[in-house]
């Protein structure tokens, strides 16, 4: 006789969460990844080359040959090899940790390096500098992997001609440095001689005070010069409405720790790379709630895509991005209708609805106007970074008419470069002829400048940036990779990584951060500070003496010597504060721009799509794209991993007739005529992928992929969205008859893998996510403990058929999560990847679910509606939460009791650990694991890395190849390995650790200090994890669960904390605090918004209702660490047991 | 036909099959025994590039472990001394001794010494040296007494078990922590009256140890594991991470 275990039944009506159409639909794929630890084609060699018989074979026949040699019985004669001199602060095996910078467009983030031996192993935040807090996002952690990166920029090439057989044929050479310097100061007596007037320079957006000065050196030298500055993916929307309506050099900080209600208009401030982590963490502590009395913020999100920012919304509004501005429009008459603000007035006075334009649901518009209203001086509006001048000047107008300016929305002064040219002003002076000598500094024009720049002088065809840089005889290119703007230039100057130079920056607020190098250039790079100063004729510099010189001028206070070893070792500069300036909007001047720049877009049709471009947030603008932890990281809302796809709706899906993988066909007809006098169509073939909660009628394209001419890693990775892109509409495509006639959407033929993770690692079971509405919450504090069936379980501890070891260590290690402040960013799974040696494992292992992520992040949609195509039932606008899923370190651990061999046990502090060196790689632990988080190394993804490979005159992107390449790991990849965590090999089980390495650190510590004492207890939480450090909203909490007084204690006692499938009575140390929604009762959509995880009992609790009903969790305020003696034989708990023979 | 097989034949397969159990139990046994780093690895005593004589630089001069080996205490590698940290003294002493070239010729060119390893730990076990000096754990117990080495050798054989051995009772082990450099300390050298006096005893000791004419190491061992609070980690990830 046999017990069959059944999980407590799901509701079968109503809301639910999902994680894919596929399991809304409950499809056999999906199903298949559900009931399998390791899906079809995980555990088999299906679909690559061997067959797992014939490879057992080979390896057995390989083994037999290894007998004969018995190479290694003689002990290899290794060498210590110490310093000759001793060097300061170098200990052998203790990490140095340097304060930094990591230079950005929007802001620098302020950095703390670890450093083993001299190499930088670990990038995270500084916690002294409230712009980082100790916190990072996932491009800083990433950061560090293009530090290593085998495919960088090497060498000094100088592209010139040779002759071959009486041909001239373009020939790259490869230079050294002096040679370079020779032609530097050969071309400077050339531009010196003409004050500069062929010179210009196009950089990329970073604010550097020192950048600045020996700008304006070099502008005294050759005042004639152009300087260029930029970004594809920085709107110059928003800093132009931001001079307009508050002056020059001025830039709008939002304090969300004051804003009760804040509305985005496709903003995505949560976003790490858009947004700064200090408004991160602002608007996460409005949200953080303790109990339930506590207020938490209101958050209106009006967006036509899901962003992290529409994940972490009360109320949300799907709404095409070209519609935004009508959406702006309305609200800014209803809001200037109840404030009767003068200056709003005068701002929408002239703007006229327009016509043929989206029609908003009248009650959701005027209940959000009401709401902001009711909160003067509390309230915010932010409208997303690309959207037009005029949605800028309309939100400026409306926080002013809500009194937000000033409170809210605090006005900065910034530096901010005098008098920069656009491209735009730059490709027309390229194009008459007037540039001899360009200087780029990084980014990438070729591939990301926007088409059709200036006109041809005799066709009038749209030229673009590529025919441009062409027809200028001196480029100089200081770039990261060799990629395709180098191959158009005169010369390509390897650049350094930020951690290989001096220099400064800017936060976003405008404080003062030191970047520090902790490693001399690998590859014998420069940074534009060196460029410029040799341009400028000073003298070499290899140390800081350049931003010394900047910073002296700053005057801090003392003497320098002390106020710079201060700078560096603090990162920043304490003296120099950001000044506020009077936050007044000057009404007139928005009125005159919005009335002269108002025009909207019809709304869009099925038959006439809008195409939005938008940053990528993995690959950013397209800089990341060699960096295989950044490409493997799942997207945090569509969870595709490689690719960049259209993001579509799915009834727009089902218009079009494709599914996931199928190739669409984007052609935008422009009113521009190309050199045959015909109208210019711009074409790009794309993948499709649906996206529930997409608006209707418009496709999203995330820009940054496609990017063909840089390193092995990315160079196969997605489709180029800059390819549609043009500089009258760099954002968002609609046939506005201005300057896009048409835009037409058909099906391609074909079809492309995409490798999304978003049904990996589904769990069976109940109320994993759970959440509830703030007036639900204040009415049941409890309500978390009745879902799930956790109300059902008997009192006291649940008996264990197995005997475990006792659990007597002074402090026990646990973690919380909280829910309601997790944004989803995954800077937490880039952390962990960082800190504990995970390898990337390419496109096609992914897809056959063989991710190694430790960490992963659970998406989940909730909505009411079933998928049904067919029926034309659609989930449209459902509701996201985020759950990250790490070993959850179970007291009574399923892994552990099926290990044949003990290579996964428990230890006394409560961790459930791996001694790789014991695993066999039975991987019945991972089958044993109802929260599927352990990850099996079926190849030797450290020894193989994933790349372009040439096979047999055939080039193979982003795979594992195994035995088909060559053994070895670059050295450059070696040097970022953390020594303290094992290079896990093929054949071994691994998984989330807490961090164990930091933890014995930890204890190490603390012994070492205790010396010949007993004082050997660990410090109140004195250091957590490597999720809980780099995350930027605090979500994540780890310590000692033992100590009443730990943080994570004192959370664990809070209402909303709950564990995982508490009815397998696997006993976790992780557990989950519930997310609370704040809706606005008022809303149309209020009644359905968090709801999806309620009900779970009710009915069906008093049909089973065997026990009596106690809601007390059995748990509540106190952890299981020892074993009881257990009363009742069998608990049965909720399931009704079905039995078998 | 004559038999073709003698008589003793007939016992021939049972004598082979005896013999092949035999020989296959005894290398299995001998493999067992010797193919342990007990036998592999004890002994190992490699010409270095100097001739570096710790007999007489410690027990001779009277040098502390630290002078050169000079973060054991604060890291988890005890490192080799700089060139710099030899030519602290021979600049002086032994300045033309020809064994000594390598160092001279380092300290002038600037190229390290490469000293040949001695002890080593596999990759995936972290041991830390600091953790062990620091609590009552000498040079002596897992490097032997090397402080009589005129050629330093492998003097334990560091192995697995080896390791627990201590962890499981560390008691056998641990000295006052102002021996713990003294390489040639004994528990015959404490004064049982200042031992005590210092330290205490053991809770669950029934007589005066202080009135004892000397202490055994176990007496030692226990006072200090319960004064100090030693628990050496016997769960894997004390050294496996």
């Amino acid at each position: 006789m046999k017990r069959v275990f059944e999980h407590p039944p799901e509701k079968l009506t109503g809301k639910r969460y999902w994680r894919s159409l596929g399991e809304l639909s409950d499809t056999p794929e999906f199903r298949g990844w559900l009931e399998r630890e390791f899906p079809a084609g995980a555990a088999q060699l299906e679909g690559d080359e061997w067959s797992r018989r014939g490879f057992l074979k080979v390896m057995g026949a390989s083994m037999a040959l290894a007998g004969f040699g018995l190479t290694s019985c003689r002990r290899p004669e290794a060498h210590l090899v110490p310093f000759t001199k001793s060097t300061e602060w170098a200990i052998p095996g203790k990490p140095l940790f340097y304060a930094t910078a990591m230079p950005r467009r929007t802001g620098a983030l302020p950095l703390v390096v670890t450093t083993h031996d001299g190499r930088p192993t670990k990038i995270d935040g500084n916690p002294l500098h409230p712009a980082s807090g100790g916190a990072t996002d996932a491009f800083a952690q990433a950061s560090i992997l293009d530090l290593y990166d085998p495919a960088r920029s090497k060498r000094f090439v100088e592209k010139g001609e040779r002759d071959e057989k009486g041909k001239k044929v373009e020939n790259f050479e490869p230079r050294d440095r002096a040679y370079f310097e020779k032609y530097l100061a050969e071309l400077r007596t050339q531009i010196a001689a003409e004050g500069g007037a062929g010179l210009a320079f196009l950089v990329e957006e970073v604010h550097s005070p020192t950048r600045e000065r020996l700008r304006a050196e070099l502008q005294k030298t050759f005042p004639r010069m152009r300087w260029c500055v930029y970004d594809s993916v920085l709107s110059e929307a928003q800093s132009f409405a931001t001079s307009l309506s508050f002056g020059e050099n001025s830039r709008l900080v939002p304090r969300f720790e004051r804003a009760d209600v804040v509305l985005a208009l496709d903003s995505d401030f949560l976003d790490c790379g858009e947004g700064d982590l200090a408004a991160i963490r602002a608007f996460s502590s409005r949200r953080r709630i303790t109990e339930a009395k506590d207020s938490m913020n209101r958050l209106y999100v009006v967006e036509n895509r899901f962003t992290l920012t529409g994940a972490m919304a009360d109320h949300r509004l799907r709404c095409p991005a070209s519609q935004i501005p009508a959406f702006t429009h309305a609200l800014a008459g209803k809001v200037a209708a109840a404030t009767k603000d003068a200056g709003l007035f005068s701002t929408i006075a002239t703007l006229t609805a327009p016509a043929g334009a989206m029609s908003f649901d009248e009650q959701w518009l005027t209940e959000l106007a009401n709401d902001l209203v009711s909160k003067p001086g509390a309230s915010l509006v932010l409208a997303g970074a690309h959207q037009p001048v005029v949605v800028q000047l309309l939100a400026y107008a409306i926080n002013s008419a809500l009194k937000n300016v000033g409170s809210t929305l605090i006005v900065r002064e910034f530096m901010r470069t005098p008098k920069t040219n656009s491209i735009l002003q730059l490709a027309a002076d390229i194009n008459s002829g007037r540039i001899k000598q360009l200087f780029i500094f990084g980014g990438d024009p070729v591939y990301n400048a926007p088409r059709a720049l200036t006109q041809d002088r005799e066709t009038k065809a749209p030229v673009d940036w590529a025919d441009l840089q062409k027809k200028v005889p001196d480029v100089v290119r200081l770039g990261y990779y060799e990629d395709a703007t180098s191959s158009l230039s005169r010369w390509h100057v390897p650049a350094a990584h930020y951690l290989e130079t001096w220099g400064d920056a800017l936060t976003w607020e405008g404080a003062y951060l030191a970047v520090q190098p902790m490693i001399l250039p690998l590859f014998g790079g420069l940074s534009e500070l060196d460029l410029m100063n040799a341009l400028l004729g000073g003298p070499k510099v290899d140390g800081p003496e350049l931003v010394q010189e900047t910073f002296r001028a700053t005057a801090p206070p003392g003497d320098f010597a002390a106020a710079w070893a201060r700078l560096l070792r603090d990162g920043f500069a304490p003296h120099i504060v950001p000044k506020d300036k009077p936050p007044t909007f000057n009404a007139n001047n928005a009125g005159g721009v919005a009335h002269t720049l108002w025009a909207t877009a019809p709304n869009p049709t099925p038959d006439s799509p809008e195409i939005v471009l938008v940053r990528s947030s993995n690959m950013d603008d397209g800089r990341y794209i060699n960096n295989g932890w950044l490409q493997e990281l799942p997207d945090p809302v569509t969870k595709l991993t490689w690719d960049n796809a259209a993001l579509m709706s799915p009834a727009y899906a089902k218009h079009l007739g494709v599914k996931n993988g199928d190739l669409i066909n984007i052609a935008i007809k422009e009113t521009t005529l190309d050199a045959n006098q015909k109208p210019m169509n711009r074409e790009l073939i794309i993948a499709a992928l649906i996206s529930p909660g997409h608006a209707d009628n418009s496709i999203t394209i995330s820009l940054g992929y496609g990017r063909k001419q840089t390193g092995p890693v990315g160079e196969e990775a997605g489709f180029n969205g800059y390819l549609l892109r043009t500089s009258s509409n760099p954002h968002f495509i609609a046939a506005d008859a201005k300057t896009v006639t048409k835009v037409t959407v058909t099906k391609a033929a074909g079809t492309y893998a995409l490798a999304i993770t978003q049904e990996h690692w589904s769990i069976e079971g109940r109320a994993l996510v759970r959440e509830a509405t703030l007036e639900r919450y204040r009415e049941d504090p409890e309500f978390v403990k009745k879902l799930g069936g956790d109300d059902e379980l008997p009192p006291g501890k649940l008996p264990s058929l197995y005997s475990h070891p006792p659990l007597t260590a002074e402090q026990q290690w646990g973690m919380t999560v909280d829910l309601n402040v997790c944004t989803g960013c995954s800077a937490c799974i880039v952390a962990c990847q960082s800190e504990n040696n995970i390898p990337i494992v390419g496109k096609l292992q992914v897809s056959h679910g063989r991710a190694m992520h430790w960490l992963r992040l659970d998406r989940y949609y909730a909505s009411e509606k079933p998928f049904n195509p067919d029926r034309g039932e659609y989930p449209e606008n459902p509701e996201m939460v985020h759950e990250p899923m790490m070993c959850q370190h179970c007291e009574n651990a399923p892994c552990e009791t099926v290990c044949p061999v003990n290579a996964t046990v428990h230890s006394e502090d409560g961790l459930n650990v791996m001694a790789y060196n014991r695993c066999i790689g039975t991987r019945y632990c991972a089958n044993n694991c109802p929260f599927k988080v352990r990850r099996f190394n079926y190849f030797d993804y450290n020894q193989r890395p994933i790349g372009k490979k040439k096979i047999m005159g055939v080039s193979v992107y982003q795979e594992y190849l195994g035995p088909l390449t060559e053994k070895g790991a670059a050295d450059t990849v070696k040097l970022q390995k953390n020594p303290n965590v094992t290079v896990r090999m093929r054949g071994v089980m691994e998984k989330c650790t807490y961090c164990v390495q930091r933890i014995e650190e930890a204890k190490i510590s603390a012994k070492v200090k205790a010396g010949p004492s007993d004082k050997t207890r660990i410090p109140r939480d004195s250091f957590t994890t490597a999720c809980a450090q780099a995350c930027p909203a605090d979500a994540i909490v780890f310590g000692d669960v033992k100590d009443p007084e730990s943080r994570v204690s004192k959370i664990k006692k809070q209402d909303r904390n709950y564990r995982l499938l508490e009815y397998l009575n696997v006993s976790t140390r992780t557990s989950y605090l519930a997310r609370i929604r704040n809706p606005n009762p008022k809303m149309p959509d209020a009644g359905r918004i968090a709801v999806a995880s309620l009900g779970h009992h009710g009915p069906q609790h008093a049909e089973t209702g065997s026990h009596s009903p106690h809601h007390a969790p059995p748990t509540k305020g106190e952890h299981d660490f020892n074993q009881h003696e257990h009363v009742s034989p069998t608990p049965t708990p909720i399931p009704t047991p079905e039995e078998k023979h | 036909m004559a038999n073709f097989f003698p008589r003793w034949t007939n016992w021939l397969p049972l004598k082979i099959a005896v013999c092949g159990v035999v020989i296959v139990c005894g290398l299995t046994a001998a493999t067992w025994y010797y193919v342990t780093p007990k036998y592999t690895r004890v002994g190992y005593q490699p010409i270095q590039p100097v001739p570096f004589p710790h007999d007489m630089h410690v027990t001779q001069l009277g040098m502390d472990c630290r002078y050169c080996h000079s973060f054991v205490d604060v890291a988890a590698h005890s490192n080799l001394p700089s060139t710099q940290t030899c030519m602290a003294c021979h600049q002086q002493v032994q300045k033309d001794n020809p064994k000594l070239e390598p160092l001279r010729a380092s300290w002038k060119t600037g190229q390290p010494i490469e000293w040949v390893q001695l002890h080593r730990t596999p990759d995936y076990v972290y041991y830390n040296h600091a953790a062990h000096v620091n609590r009552g754990i000498s040079c002596a117990s897992c490097h032997g007494e090397v402080h009589n080495m005129p050629v330093v050798y492998h003097a334990k054989p560091h192995s697995m078990a080896w390791c627990l051995e201590c962890h499981r009772n560390p008691e056998n082990f641990l000295r006052p922590e102002k021996q713990i450099y003294k390489l040639s300390w004994k528990p015959e050298w404490e004064n049982p009256k200042e031992f005590v006096a210092k330290y205490g005893q053991p809770k669950d000791a029934k007589d005066d140890w202080s009135k004892k004419e000397k202490l055994t190491q176990q007496e030692i061992g226990q006072t200090l594991k319960e004064r100090w609070n030693i628990q050496p980690p016997l769960n894997c990830q004390g050294c496996h991470r």
